[in-house]
């Protein structure tokens, strides 16, 4: 797959669309969730959590790391292969971790006032906090030095068994008894637990923050390809130094569109 | 402050912290590109979208 759309000076008009609407319907959820919606009969005003919190763990669970292993799993298959995947897979991960932090904090002050305890080794909380150091390792072996197609392959491989983790976060509170509550849309029997204009701001919440994270995604994505490509410029003006410290010709064939080196045997000047 | 407050203040200042970042880094990167002399001049040409250049 081309780069072509995002290297160079382009900023494509529908991620700035998608953040405007990410930010507008961000800043109504807000409003109705505090404001306009009523208090819930049994949690009282605590109940506003919930237009923020489940949207904040839809995004960083499912969206953002099921993005990141359908990606791996495209990179990996000799077909589809290419770093337009990885680099996805890199962004969205990255992009993950940062609503799996937030899911962990929210869920922290929600949790505080209503079981009394800031953290419990519960099954959800537990395969929560052990997603997000899974893909805080995803991220640590992104950031060791190795040939391009080397790491892609490295983080694919990781993405995906940190992946597993996912179902289990989901179906914890199925399979263990734990103080955490069930699902409130996708359950079983897929029938919401949450009506009128609490059900109405909650789905304004997942849509939200769902257009936040694509463009976040977007960004970051453009982010991988100009460092990419900076990095291989700077290592491309390294080797022609060291190349003329030697006394060897510089290769001229531009670096691959791609943004990864081709490294080739310099030629001894005079040849 | 409610813990409800806190919730809110927490998750919205580090998204919006966040996206800055991401900002700030994008255009960093943009204007390295942009002062690195280009390897091949025909290179920037073709890799730019049609019309977006």
């Amino acid at each position: 797959m081309s780069d072509a759309p995002i290297v160079g000076r382009s900023r494509p008009v529908w991620v700035r669309v998608v953040g405007l609407a990410g930010l507008v319907t961000t800043a109504l959820t807000v409003w109705l969730g505090l404001w306009v919606t009523p208090p819930d009969q049994k949690q009282g005003n605590l109940v506003r959590l919930v237009y923020l919190h489940p949207p904040i763990a839809w995004v960083a669970l499912y969206l953002a790391f099921g993005l990141a292993a359908l990606s791996s799993l495209l990179y990996l298959w000799r077909r589809t292969r290419s770093l337009f995947w990885d680099r996805l897979a890199a962004a969205s991960v990255e992009v993950g971790v940062v609503f799996n932090a937030l899911t962990l904090a929210t869920g922290m002050l929600w949790g505080r006032p209503s079981w009394g305890v800031w953290w419990t080794w519960d099954a959800r909380l537990t395969s929560t906090a052990l997603l997000l150091v899974l893909f805080l390792g995803y991220l640590a072996l992104r950031r060791v030095p190795a040939d391009p197609e080397v790491r892609a392959k490295r983080c694919a491989v990781a993405g995906l068994i940190a992946f597993v983790d996912v179902p289990i976060v989901h179906f914890s509170v199925v399979w263990w008894q734990t103080l955490h509550q069930g699902a409130t849309v996708l359950n079983a029997d897929l029938s919401p637990t949450i009506h009128g204009s609490m059900a109405w701001t909650l789905l304004l919440g997942f849509v939200a923050l769902t257009l936040v994270f694509v463009w976040m995604v977007a960004v970051r994505y453009r982010i991988e390809v100009l460092a990419d490509r900076t990095g291989a410029e700077h290592l491309e003006i390294s080797l022609a130094e060291r190349w003329a410290e030697g006394g060897v010709a510089v290769p001229t064939a531009p670096a691959p569109s791609n943004g990864s080196v081709e490294l080739r045997p310099p030629s001894p000047v005079g040849q | 402050m409610s813990y409800v407050d806190a919730g809110y203040a927490v998750g919205l200042s580090v998204l919006f912290l966040y996206a800055i970042g991401l900002v700030l880094r994008r255009r960093s990167l943009e204007r390295r590109v942009d002062l690195a002399p280009p390897a091949d001049p025909g290179q920037r040409a073709t890799e730019a979208p049609p019309g977006e250049s």
